[in-house]
């Protein structure tokens, strides 16, 4: 990046020489690690290293070159880019101590000379700075705008990541955010009891005792006029109007009326209606106790229990069956050579209810199919 | 509605002293704390109804058995159930409300408690569960308890609804930990069977109304058909009400209705769009923080419910608020 101009110049300025030393001492590191290491792998970084060492100090004054390869290209060849300078160079230089910024801090005798030097260089280098910059303002504007470009995504990020952080991911907040959680949870939530029902300050009477002020607004106050009398009056008109009887009995609609019941007092309840239901598969006590039960298992509960216990024993039962009409079976097997085929056969079309697959034709008169039909009997009718 | 300062405030003993507050003309009941009234002036005297700084005395034999009912639909029975359960659990009663809705049952929505409900009174009648096991428990005030009667979709047996809910609330008189102290019994609308089966073993009613005439007629055949029952103790809270609209004169004032159904004042409820949200929430209004106008209303029904007390004053009219000399620059 830097153009030829600034090459030339570079050397020049102390703080590029502090900077130097700085590169030599990485440069030197470097080196030595590759070296003590014997890690190939490094060689990239240390070239690269290398060659910006070379640039910066392949101008140095040409008294103190020690005439290795590098310093002197650059002499010679002022106008072209620092040429790649072979491995075996700098490693020489690096073992020896040999960098050629090191010999200008030994002579202190040369100090005055050489500031003075400096002090003529910085002077001669700054008027071309501005004319450079002055000639490449659009490029450097262009590039400024790029760093306070970069600058701003970086604070930005750094903003928005420290806003992301600070939200929780995965927080309630976060959830309600995110259209996961109703940010008013019903039901379970905290109660919001407001601190005393026997103190309210947002009642307030007033003065006169007419007006009250509730919430912030006044009301006028009217006094109740009723009287007990009209009260009566209108309990006697009501009474008259609406003759009306407790149903007492709900039938449905077709049902015919018990002889003993008044008429006025049913309620008819159609066969679709919604909700109410005239049928009912539980008595009147037995859910009167089911009500009043305090402990123990519920009614229905125990039952379906007892059901399925019942149902559980009658499946063992058919099982230990099973094997006894299996173990039959197989003994008419063994039987089997001993009668005809077509004996053999009608025994087969009469084994088939056995496994519950024909179960009408089942001849009555066999014990075991007559404890395996009363378990199924049992087991629609528990 | 007028709320009295404390009793222990030698200011407020001088104003409850002096607001002339004559005991109930309508319900007596000798556990009704009742202040003391050194004199009493003629007509017209508005009493004090309210007196938020004391625990109300509970009047009447516990557990009450109270069914809030309206006739008509859409009213806010289930709003009013709600609110008015839950503020007497907020002042320290035992409250189960019992969700007798069979076809549209809505109070479990309102408290919030939908997805608590796994058994009803048809699965205790059935002999599914227990009746300790269909209650359930509010866990905002431990004290407050819902049972609904069926689920959607099942059909109650009616031939023994009213029954049950009697043998319901014996079962709850006998319970280990004691009676509750009020049953509130939402009835569904209308006078059919879930109607019939509500008001069974109800000893008082609250009668809930809107001040329109499709409303008031539906309450007055209501009216009629609990007193035919032997429900004498019947009251009612207007509710939606809109004072700006009564100033206009397009709505019936809340003495208008009282005068129109004889029936004597729980309560009067604004109309307030918190209610919708609150119903939305699943958070009874009564809870909100800061109260609304709404809630503060149910909550001052309750506190008359506890003492078999009545209205003696209404609100009519809005008055705009005195502003200091301040108040244009926000004071």
């Amino acid at each position: 990046m830097a153009t030829l101009w600034t090459l030339q110049q570079l050397h020049y300025s102390p703080s590029f020489a502090r900077k130097d030393s700085a590169k030599q001492l990485g440069c030197r590191i470097v080196a030595t690690f590759y070296y003590s290491g014997n890690c190939w792998k490094r060689t990239s970084a240390c070239k690269t290293h290398r060659k910006f060492v070379l640039r910066a100090y392949s101008h140095p004054p040409p008294v103190k070159s020690s005439g290795d390869g590098g310093g002197a290209e650059f002499d010679n060849d002022n106008k072209s880019v620092v040429p790649a300078v072979p491995d075996e160079a700098i490693m020489v230089n690096c073992n020896n101590n040999e960098y050629p910024q090191q010999k200008p801090k030994r002579p202190h005798e040369d100090m005055p000379q050489s500031l003075v030097f400096k002090l003529q260089a910085t002077v001669a280098s700054l008027p071309p700075v501005i004319f450079s910059m002055k000639r490449h303002f659009s490029a450097s504007f262009t590039l400024g705008l790029c760093a306070a470009a970069t600058l701003l995504l970086f604070v930005m990020r750094s903003y928005a990541s420290r806003k992301s952080n600070h939200s929780r991911p995965g927080s309630v907040a976060d959830l309600v955010r995110r259209g996961q959680l109703r940010s008013d949870r019903r039901g379970i939530s905290t109660p919001l009891k407001y601190d005393d029902p026997f103190n309210n300050p947002m009642v307030k009477v007033g003065k006169s005792n007419s007006t009250v002020e509730m919430c912030g607004r006044v009301y006028k106050l009217a006094p109740v006029t009723l009287t007990k009398e009209q009260q009566a009056i209108h309990q006697k008109r009501r009474s008259r109007a609406y003759q009306w009887k407790r149903p007492q009995v709900f039938l449905k609609e077709g049902d015919s009326i018990p002889p003993d019941v008044d008429p006025d007092t049913v309620r008819w309840i159609p066969a679709n209606h919604p909700f109410a239901t005239t049928a009912s598969d539980i008595d009147e006590d037995l859910a009167q106790n089911n009500v009043y039960q305090k402990h123990g298992v519920p009614f229905r509960i125990k039952a379906e229990h007892e059901a399925l216990q019942k149902k559980l024993e009658a499946l063992q039962n058919e099982q230990k069956l099973d094997k006894l009409v299996i173990d039959a079976g197989a003994a008419k097997d063994f039987e089997r050579p001993f009668k005809s085929p077509l004996k053999a056969e009608d025994q087969i079309v009469d084994k088939g209810p056995l496994n519950g697959q024909m179960g009408s034709k089942q001849p009555n008169s066999d014990p075991v199919h007559k404890s395996h039909r009363s378990a199924s009997e049992e087991m629609q009718n528990p | 509605m007028i709320s009295l300062q404390p009793l222990t405030n030698p200011k407020a003993s001088a104003l409850y002293s002096s607001s002339l507050i004559p005991p109930n003309p309508f319900f007596h009941s000798l556990k009704t704390l009742k202040p003391p009234t050194p004199y009493l002036k003629p007509f017209p005297r508005i009493q004090s109804i309210l007196q938020y700084n004391r625990k109300p005395q509970l009047a009447g034999e516990t557990p009450r058995v109270v069914v809030i009912t309206s006739g008509k639909g859409g009213v806010g029975k289930t709003t009013t159930t709600a609110n008015v359960g839950l503020s007497l659990a907020r002042l320290g009663f035992s409250v189960v409300a019992i969700d007798a809705d069979v076809g549209l049952r809505n109070l479990d929505l309102l408290l919030g408690l939908e997805n608590r409900v796994n058994y009803t009174v048809v699965e205790v009648l059935n002999g599914d569960c227990r009746l300790d096991q269909a209650l359930v428990r509010d866990k905002r005030w431990s004290n407050f308890e819902l049972l609904c009667i069926s689920k959607p979709r099942s059909k109650l047996p009616i031939g023994f609804g009213g029954k049950a809910l009697t043998w319901l609330v014996e079962a709850l008189k006998d319970r280990e930990e004691g009676a509750p102290d009020f049953i509130l019994i939402d009835c569904p609308a209308g006078i059919d069977a879930g109607f019939i089966t509500a008001i069974t073993p109800a000893n008082e009613a609250v009668l809930v109304t809107t001040p329109d005439i499709t409303s008031l007629r539906d309450a007055d055949r209501v009216t009629g058909l609990l007193e035919c029952d032997g429900i004498r103790d019947i009251k009612m809270i207007v509710n939606r009400v809109r004072t700006d609209m009564i100033r206009g004169e397009d709505m019936m004032s809340v003495l208008d209705v009282q005068e129109m159904l004889g029936l004597a004042l729980l309560g009067v409820i604004p109309e307030d769009a918190e209610v919708i949200r609150s119903t939305n929430r699943g958070y009874p209004l009564v809870l909100n923080k800061p109260p609304t106008l709404a809630g503060l209303a149910f909550e001052q029904a309750a506190w008359r419910l506890v003492e078999q007390d009545s209205m003696q004053a209404v609100m009519v009219e809005e008055e705009p608020k005195k502003r200091g000399w301040f108040s244009f620059f926000g004071g």
